[in-house]
């Protein structure tokens, strides 16, 4: 075992920092009121990665990292660890989503409809670059039914399971502490279904995508329908002391059913996390989807995809390699230039004759 | 689910500090057990193999306070230790008959105005309801 010291490395650290909070200046509670109120989409990402939910959190880390997302999120994770824990809700059900798009790819008439809340779906793609002239761009308001749209509605999947197109889902009565938790024991496989889908509720969305949309291409065992995607609020029921049930607010989450013909009836895969954030739910279903039976070593496989997705450790794991190896690699060089000597002492010996 | 609650935990946060106050010198003395800030985590139902498992958790602000044998208590999203204790004033006092008709006021003009925020949100989305036909 061996080590380098670099001397006259701590002046250079604390300057390296300066010079990369240089460029984007100081901050204060306007910008992070400001990143909070002017990408709610990005806040979305990172309280769903971070597995935190609070907006203005989140936007202090986006400020304080200059929008560096994974430095954003470890700084969330990581404060997360200092605060108590002060309950455990009641599970959220499906039927108690405020509900803001719900829409089906599967079957058009859904009962309860479609609604296509807020979406650039359907938007032409175009860069306002008139802003960039000194053009304001002020979106034209939406002009609102005169009926509302039904909160709640129940999932998809619980009309087919009454229609006999799926098995129901089975009763799980697991609630509170009781729940498997990954942010206080290991993630072991196979894993548990309540490890996966946390797993997968905080994984990180690029990763995620990657790996779904490899499933979706044709490396994996199905083919995704997207049954149900919701986004919608849900509350978060808490006890008072007395024992009486309340919600204490609600949080934005999206959450993805998908489906695929499975022998007599329909095989699904479902994901969910915080904030909006489609992309991320339809691939990680697509993942649930094609996990049962997956090859060791695929992009379905349970192991591959939850160890490959956790953005922290991944991220972490790959910054890491830019860090000192001076001795590692030495020793790397020291085995080449040994595998070397030995090949031409070989090879001159060869050329002699067996006599000699 | 206690409506009362619901409501208190969503109040405008402004208006529910404003109404607490003029709650405390009736409430007379009071013992204030917890104020600080935490996380719930959030568990949800996976709708494939009916699982609960943790989306993750919650910024939130507790207060529970106590006046002889009854409890108070307060709970509301985000950092913001003066609101959740306000909730816990207004919990108390409906609690202990202080001034409960001016609660029960203030809590329906507050549920009220929930409604109309929720009735607003749901129009507009209900303007995107699309109706489709197969050709």
């Amino acid at each position: 075992m061996a080590y380098v010291a670099t001397r006259g490395g701590e002046r250079a650290i604390e300057q390296s920092e300066r010079l990369f909070r240089e460029e984007m200046g100081g901050f204060d509670r306007d910008r992070v009121e400001e990143v909070r109120k002017s990408l709610p989409y990005l806040i979305d990402r990172v309280m769903g990665e971070a597995s935190l939910y609070d907006e203005d959190l989140a936007a202090l880390a986006l400020a304080q990292t200059g929008g560096e997302l994974y430095e954003a999120v470890l700084l969330l994770r990581a404060w997360r660890t200092t605060q108590p824990r002060l309950q455990v809700a009641a599970p959220i059900e499906q039927d108690t989503l405020f509900t803001h798009r719900r829409i089906s790819a599967a079957f058009k008439d859904i009962p309860g409809g479609q609604v296509l809340g807020p979406t650039l779906d359907y938007a032409h793609r175009i860069l306002a670059t008139d802003v960039l002239q000194g053009a304001s761009y002020a979106p034209d308001p939406v002009e609102p039914a005169d009926t509302p749209s039904p909160a709640y509605q129940p999932s998809v999947s619980a009309w087919q399971a009454d229609n006999d197109l799926l098995d129901p889902p089975a009763e799980d009565p697991t609630k509170g502490n009781d729940i498997p938790d990954l942010t206080r024991e290991p993630l072991l496989f196979p894993s548990k279904r309540a490890h996966t889908l946390q797993s997968l509720a905080r994984a990180e969305t690029g990763g995620v995508l990657a790996l779904g949309y490899a499933a979706m291409r044709g490396y994996g065992q199905a083919h995704p329908t997207v049954n149900e995607l919701r986004l919608a609020e849900a509350e978060i029921a808490v006890t008072h002391p007395d024992g009486r049930q309340f919600s204490a607010g609600r949080v934005k989450v999206s959450q993805a059913e998908v489906v695929d013909k499975k022998g007599e009836k329909l095989g699904i895969g479902y994901a969910a996390t915080f904030g909006w954030n489609e992309v991320k739910c339809i691939a990680a279903a697509t993942l649930d989807l094609n996990s049962p039976g997956a090859e060791k070593g695929s992009a379905t496989e349970e192991e591959f995809f939850l160890y490959h997705t956790e953005g922290v450790e991944s991220s972490g794991f790959c910054i890491h390699f830019k860090l000192p190896h001076y001795v590692t690699f030495q020793s790397s060089l020291d085995a080449m230039r040994d595998a070397k000597a030995k090949k031409a002492g070989q090879s001159k010996s060869s050329d002699m004759e067996p006599a000699e | 689910m206690d409506d009362t609650l619901s409501v208190l935990a969503r109040a405008d946060g402004a208006r529910l500090k404003s109404f607490a106050e003029t709650l405390i010198p009736d409430l007379g003395e009071i013992e204030v057990l917890q104020s600080r800030s935490g996380l719930v985590m959030l568990p949800m139902r996976d709708t494939a193999k009916g699982v609960a498992f943790h989306l993750g958790e919650v910024l939130m602000s507790e207060a529970h306070i106590r006046k002889g044998d009854v409890q108070g208590y307060g709970m509301r999203r985000g950092h913001d230790l003066e609101a959740s204790m306000a909730m816990a004033l207004v919990d108390l006092a409906m609690a202990t008959d202080v001034r409960r008709a001016d609660c029960k006021a203030f809590c329906d003009a507050q549920a009220e105005a929930l409604q109309k925020a929720d009735d607003d949100v749901l129009r507009r989305v209900e303007a995107t309801r699309v109706n489709m036909e197969t050709f």
